[in-house]
């Protein structure tokens, strides 16, 4: 044996250990937060997290944009009860455990002062439940699957559209009830992915239709992976449906509405969720003179007479030189709907009272006057849009339409 | 200073350095409320509770799952779905999460029982993903991808995330126990002896099927469990979350990174890993950097670091310590113990047939290495077997003792047809057989190698301990026999081919055979080790065991055995004496050659 | 029988493309048995080159074959070099997770390169389809079936005629008996990777303008190319076509007469059932028994 100074190996592993064990501590002893006085000069920081990259990368930056828009706004107003509104954003990559780990982050160790919501239904159901455990009130633009509003939460989430997934195609559903006989579909085909958002949507028009005796001849569910829409195209085909209805995002709808051009097949009335608001990227991608005759639900179009809604695009144009898409515009309202809140109790150190505001009050945003139910979710009517002509259109409520007519046939059908 | 020595010095400091972690772990939630550092220790746990178990099927015995992530995903739905339709409390539920896991763990290594290496690891990626399809399309349980929502907890707040906290640590702690005991007792040896050789263990009494399935589900009860608290802790469950092969390269990696087959490199692994995750996620924007970075450490480990930490800071620290220092292996042969027990009976046959062979026929491709081979072994006899190169002995070899299947023919062993039975169920019947290229478990202690065989499959022979206890013991005697006792805690690796031969010997004696094929015992050592094999074989031989040798050494053979069965051209041409083998001229013919002269049997001392 | 001769039509079609994909990596087994878990990745890296030839430079992507196959070619050799030969003597669990790391590592470039947005080349006849009495057949699909069978054809060719092929052949048969009658096999193992990249190379062009795809879309490329090989068994190319035919049959016939949810879970469901039943796959080489020994 060599002795028991120990030779260097051994004297070197105690040295770490108890390097290791003195970090451990004084991160521990540092881990406490900082106590945050409300300071008037101090900016006034809103945390949030979006999806910036993974598969809803493509909303998750237009969100980005118009809360980017937002605050600049609020800042050249004055900003926030005097304050600077600073945005903390995150990128939580599409994923849940990410999002969740995000907020966790932004509350305890970035210690904001409030919390804007992140993009789609499936990441704001987790983030919102970390938001409540935390005590702080979440408002979020672009969640609207039923279930998020089914947990007796207190601090939210409010959802800053006008209606839940299950009411979106509620005016295109009358429309279509209303239609005289020959005119009227007598079956219909259903293509939903398996999402919960587009699920809800369509499940609301399939009760209404099916109520009102159109014939369910195809009714398929398909999983996110699904890139290969042609033997789908081709069931439906060989159905030979008047009116064809497509619960989809975004690269699926693109894909479902290729696949019925190859197999050659032209539905008298298509309605789609989500694809055609996307403006362009949606003309480019099926190609335009597809899109002729195709409906939509939307919450927001940059011609919508709503008030702010004309400085909001103008605004949009100068800094990013495009018109603002309607996740860009959903994430704008959801600050406005943050800043009533906030300006009407008169502060943030009580968030449940910012909450409660939220539920006596209406607020006026660029998507119109939004009132909620107690359970945060909203009361209102959504807008339904039509491709006329290369152009995306609203044509229901009248109201608000941008065109006088709705096309009841496809030319491309007949 | 003595291995022995060197590595209790070491395990005592490693020990502090443990348990000095462990109270850290421990009283962190009481010094801190940090949430934002609670919940990066919370994701390590679950990612350390899956390592650790991952750690058994893949660190012990070899086989790789990339579809972990499941037995966490099956856990949170366990516990989402029970509480949401049956109620109450989920913590209540998270038992029985653990029992989900372990059974479609053993389900799944009932399928996978067939496969080996690769096949395996694809099965685990097709469970992974099929069980998050099962996850989505199945909504009527499941709530598809709408996930089921979990209530909040409704403890006091100042509380916080303690009882997830705990009950993780709790759930680390027993993971580490089951890997530890597994470690030390003969599942341990079977898993290591799978990983390294597996017909190997199979002709050792490892039924090698039921050792895999009994790792798989180790490994996966307490990760079903930790599951279930995450799934409450993250208070909403859904498909593509829950079953992420992402979370299964993590365990993966933590495994590799800490080192596979030690008991704390996973928990190391993970502590790493999950800080990187965060790490990822908050400075670099998450997403794609995150697959970066778990992607090219994955790559950059199995490239430069394939070890892991743990055993490459060890073998340095080994080779700093062995500098300079002959090894223990290169000395002359120890002394040998005499085999007390039972007492000699006279030598010799007693009549009956220990082995029946009718008919073997076995080809390769068009090459008929048996062709209609028969012969009997006669219970008590020290019997050759000789021939030339390609007459078959071998494969005669690999027919009984069922490392191959025949096609056609009968063996019968100790009155029972025994040519269907797998290799495990021959040992137990009291058949055990040396390879003529020895095979060791390298990886494993000298003791460890002769502590693995299973007699018989029984639960007390399966915990019995590896390197103290009734079965420790056993092997030292038979180490002892064989003169290898003091080898007992040298690697296995670093034995010379005699010595290899020896410690081979000894675990097939741990099996308490009745019949033992030794394949070239004499092949490839000196003269004094052959005469002390010669030795030991008498010696078993009179307390009666009976043996069949194939040598090519005549003077062995000749010395040796009695009676001595001569195989040609896949048959067994002839049979007799020592002396009649000599003079028969068929013999002469296919192998000895006309001139053939005896120069000197080894006769008995 | 519209329906099904339609649905069968679109199966053969896919199976082209999957069969080329097969190839490369079944011929990448066979002579070092590597399961490159990355060539679904890679085929997305493929099919994104393809898309930039044809976005920046109106490049057909099914031209753009010439380029991106040696481009593949060329990224083959590359990794061989650095990552993949010096693991020729290790485990296979070691190449598997290696190349597992090496997807990841892929999909994060191509995501930091292209962005996470799903791309698809669209040249002019991206939606037309030819009309075989009722039964419709998509242009792309055809051209792409075409030139895969050309190119499975260039492959059979310069495996069986050439003097390398043969070289490639009998390491994958022996590859200790290949070294001692010369063959050199290092550079015929790099050989082998580059060529099996190319053929991904050439199946990635077809993709870009058969189906959206974004990083994260190898994953699905893995399941199925894992299903390909243990349906049709390691090392045989016949065997990994008839797979591949087999798996774009199943996964049509699945959407059409059973459910589009189910439709995914084929490969898996393929995989379990083959592996139970008969894990040597339907036409793979069966190891030597004496190797036990």
């Amino acid at each position: 044996m060599r002795g028991s100074k120990g030779h260097p190996g051994r004297s070197r592993l105690w040295f770490a250990a108890l390097a290791l064990a003195a970090t451990a501590l004084i991160a521990a002893g540092c881990g406490g937060d900082d106590d945050d006085s409300g300071d008037s000069s101090e900016p006034m920081t809103v945390g949030l997290s979006l999806p910036l990259t993974g598969e809803f990368s493509q909303p998750g930056k237009a969100a980005k944009q118009g809360y980017e828009v937002w605050a600049e706004t609020v800042n050249e107003e004055g900003g926030l009860l005097g304050r600077q509104v600073e945005l903390e954003i995150k990128d939580d990559g599409s994923d849940q455990n990410t999002v969740v780990a995000d907020y966790n982050a932004l509350i305890q160790k970035d210690d904001v002062d409030l919390l804007l919501g992140t993009f789609s239904s499936l990441l704001n159901l987790p983030a919102s439940a970390a938001a409540e455990r935390n005590r702080m009130l979440y408002v979020e633009p672009a969640g609207g699957a039923p279930e998020i509003f089914e947990r007796d939460f207190q601090y939210g989430p409010f959802f800053t559209q006008q209606a839940t997934a299950d009411h979106q195609g509620d005016l295109f559903a009358e429309w279509v009830l209303a239609l005289p006989a020959n005119e009227r579909p007598k079956t219909v085909a259903y293509a939903v992915l398996d999402d919960p958002f587009t699920v809800p949507v369509v499940d609301a028009l399939r009760a209404t239709f099916d109520e009102a005796g159109i014939e369910n001849v195809y009714d398929e569910t398909y999983p996110v992976s699904t890139s290969n829409f042609d033997s789908i195209a081709n069931s439906i085909k060989s159905e030979n449906p008047d009116m064809v209805i497509n619960g989809s995002q975004f690269e699926d709808g693109i894909g479902f509405r290729r696949s019925l051009t190859k197999v050659g097949f032209e539905p008298k009335i298509f309605f789609q969720t989500n694809a055609p608001s996307f403006g362009e990227q949606y003309s480019d991608g099926v190609g335009v003179e597809n899109t002729e005759g195709t409906f939509f639900a939307i919450s927001h179009t940059p011609d919508a007479d709503t008030p702010g809604n004309a400085e909001f695009v103008d605004k949009f144009e100068q800094k990013f030189g495009e018109p603002p898409a309607e996740d860009a515009a959903d994430a704008y309202a959801a600050g406005q709907v943050l800043q009533a809140a906030v300006e009407g109790v008169g502060s943030i150190d009580d968030q449940l009272a910012l909450a409660d505001w939220l539920r006596e009050n209406s607020v006026e945003t660029i998507l119109g006057p939004l009132e909620w139910e107690d359970t945060g979710a909203p009361i209102g009517e959504f807008l339904i849009g039509q491709w006329q002509n290369g152009t995306a259109e609203i044509v229901l409520p009248e109201d608000a339409a941008t065109s006088d007519e709705i096309i009841a046939v496809r030319p491309q059908a007949e | 200073m003595s291995t022995v020595e060197r590595i209790g010095l070491d395990r005592r400091l490693w020990r502090w350095v443990i348990a000095l972690a462990a109270v850290l772990l421990i009283a962190y939630p009481l010094l801190s409320d940090d949430l934002f550092y609670q919940n990066m220790i919370i994701l390590s746990l679950v990612l350390a509770v899956g390592a650790v178990g991952l750690n058994i099927i893949m660190g012990y015995a070899g086989y790789i799952s990339l579809g972990q992530s499941a037995f966490i995903g099956l856990g949170a739905y366990t516990v989402g779905i029970a509480t949401t339709r049956i109620g109450g409390d989920p913590f209540v539920w998270v038992p029985v999460a653990g029992l989900v896991a372990a059974a479609f763990a053993a389900l799944l290594g009932v399928i996978a029982m067939r496969t080996r290496g690769f096949a395996f690891v694809i099965i685990t990626i097709a469970a992974l993903f099929i069980l998050q399809i099962v996850a989505i399309n199945w909504d009527s349980l499941t709530q598809g991808t709408s996930g089921i929502t979990l209530p909040l907890p409704r403890w006091d707040i100042s509380i916080q995330n303690w009882p997830f906290y705990y009950t993780l640590v709790a759930l680390l702690g027993a993971s580490l126990l089951l890997s530890w005991w597994i470690r030390r007792t003969k599942i341990g040896t079977g898993l290591l002896a799978i990983r390294e050789d597996e017909d190997k263990a199979a002709t050792i009494g490892i039924d090698t099927p039921v050792y895999k399935i009994i790792g798989f589900m180790a490994s996966a009860v307490f990760l079903g469990m930790a599951g279930g608290v995450y799934g409450y802790y993250i208070a909403f469950i859904d498909p593509t979350a829950m079953f992420d092969i992402v979370i299964s390269v993590q365990i993966i990696l933590a495994v590799i990174l800490g080192g596979r087959g030690t008991l704390w490199g996973p928990v190391l692994g993970a502590a790493t890993i999950e800080p990187l995750n965060e790490l990822a996620n908050q400075q670099f924007g998450g997403g794609n950097s995150r697959l970066l970075i778990f992607g090219g450490l994955l790559t950059l480990t199995i490239l430069l670091l394939p070890k892991g930490i743990i055993p490459s800071v060890r073998d340095l620290l080994e080779r700093r310590t062995k500098r300079g220092r002959a090894a223990l292996v290169g000395g002359r042969l120890g002394e040998r113990r005499a085999l007390n027990g039972r007492p000699a009976t006279a030598t010799g046959g007693t009549g009956r047939d220990l082995l029946e062979v009718k008919g073997l026929h076995k080809h390769f491709e068009g090459v008929r290495a048996l062709d209609g081979c028969s012969f009997a072994v006669e219970e008590g006899t020290i019997t050759g077997l000789i021939g030339p190169n390609g007459s078959g002995k071998t494969t005669a070899f690999n027919l009984i003792g069922g490392t191959m299947r025949a096609d056609a023919g009968e063996v019968s062993f100790d009155g029972r047809r025994i040519d269907r039975l797998s290799p495990w169920r021959r040992a137990y019947a009291g058949l055990g057989r040396t390879f003529q290229i020895t095979r060791v478990f390298t990886d494993m202690t000298v003791l460890e190698n002769v502590v693995a065989p299973l007699r018989s499959f029984s639960w007390r022979q399966l915990r019995a301990g590896a390197v103290s206890g009734e079965e420790a013991s056993r092997a030292e005697e038979l180490l002892a026999f064989a003169g290898m006792a003091e080898y007992r805690d040298e690697r296995a690796e670093a034995l010379s081919f005699g010595q290899r031969k020896l410690v081979e010997l000894a675990q097939v004696l741990m099996l308490d055979p009745k019949l033992i094929l030794l394949d070239e015992p004499a092949g490839g050592i000196n003269p004094t080790l052959i005469a002390r094999i010669a030795e030991m074989i008498r010696e078993l031989n009179a307390q009666g065991k009976t043996f069949l040798i194939v040598e090519h050494n005549m003077p062995l053979v000749l010395g040796l055995c009695e009676p001595v069965l001569v195989l040609a051209s896949g048959e067994c041409i002839c049979t007799g004496t020592p002396d009649e083998i000599q003079r028969d001229p068929q013999v002469l013919d296919a192998y000895l050659g006309a001139d053939f002269q005896l120069e000197e049997p080894v006769a008995a001392p | 029988m519209t329906e099904f001769i339609q649905a069968t039509a679109f199966g053969l079609l896919i199976g082209g493309v999957y069969a080329l994909f097969a190839s490369g990596l079944t011929l990448i087994f066979g002579v070092m048995k590597v399961i490159n878990i990355a060539h679904g990745a890679l085929l997305i890296l493929a099919a994104f080159l393809a898309f930039t030839l044809w976005d920046q430079f109106g490049l057909d992507p099914l031209a753009s074959i010439v380029i991106t196959a040696p481009a593949m070619f060329v990224l083959g050799w590359a990794l061989y070099v650095t990552a993949i030969g010096p693991l020729r003597s290790a485990p296979l669990s070691s190449t598997v997770l290696l190349t597992f790391g090496l997807a990841l590592v892929f999909e994060a470039v191509m995501g930091l390169i292209w962005g996470n947005n799903s791309r698809a080349a669209r040249p002019s006849y991206f939606d037309q389809s030819f009309d075989l009495s009722g039964i419709i057949l998509p242009k792309a699909q055809v051209y792409a079936a075409i030139v895969a069978v050309l190119v499975l054809a260039l492959l059979w060719l310069f495996l069986n005629r050439t003097w390398t092929g043969r070289a490639i052949r009998a390491a994958s048969a022996n590859m200790q008996g290949a070294a001692l009658v010369g063959v050199n096999i290092a550079r015929v193992s790099a050989l082998t990777f580059a060529v099996g990249l190319a053929t991904v190379g050439a199946a990635g062009s077809m993709v870009s303008v058969l189906y959206p795809f974004l990083p994260g879309s190898h994953y699905i490329w893995i399941a199925r190319v894992l299903s390909i090989i243990v349906l049709g068994g390691l090392g045989s190319l016949q065997g990994a076509v008839l797979g591949a035919m087999l798996l774009g049959l199943a996964e049509v016939y699945t959407q059409t007469y059973i459910s589009t949810e189910w439709a995914t879970a084929v490969p898996y469901v393929l995989i379990f059932v083959v592996l139970f039943f008969r894990p040597q796959g339907l036409m793979g080489t069966r190891l030597r028994e004496d190797v036990a020994v």
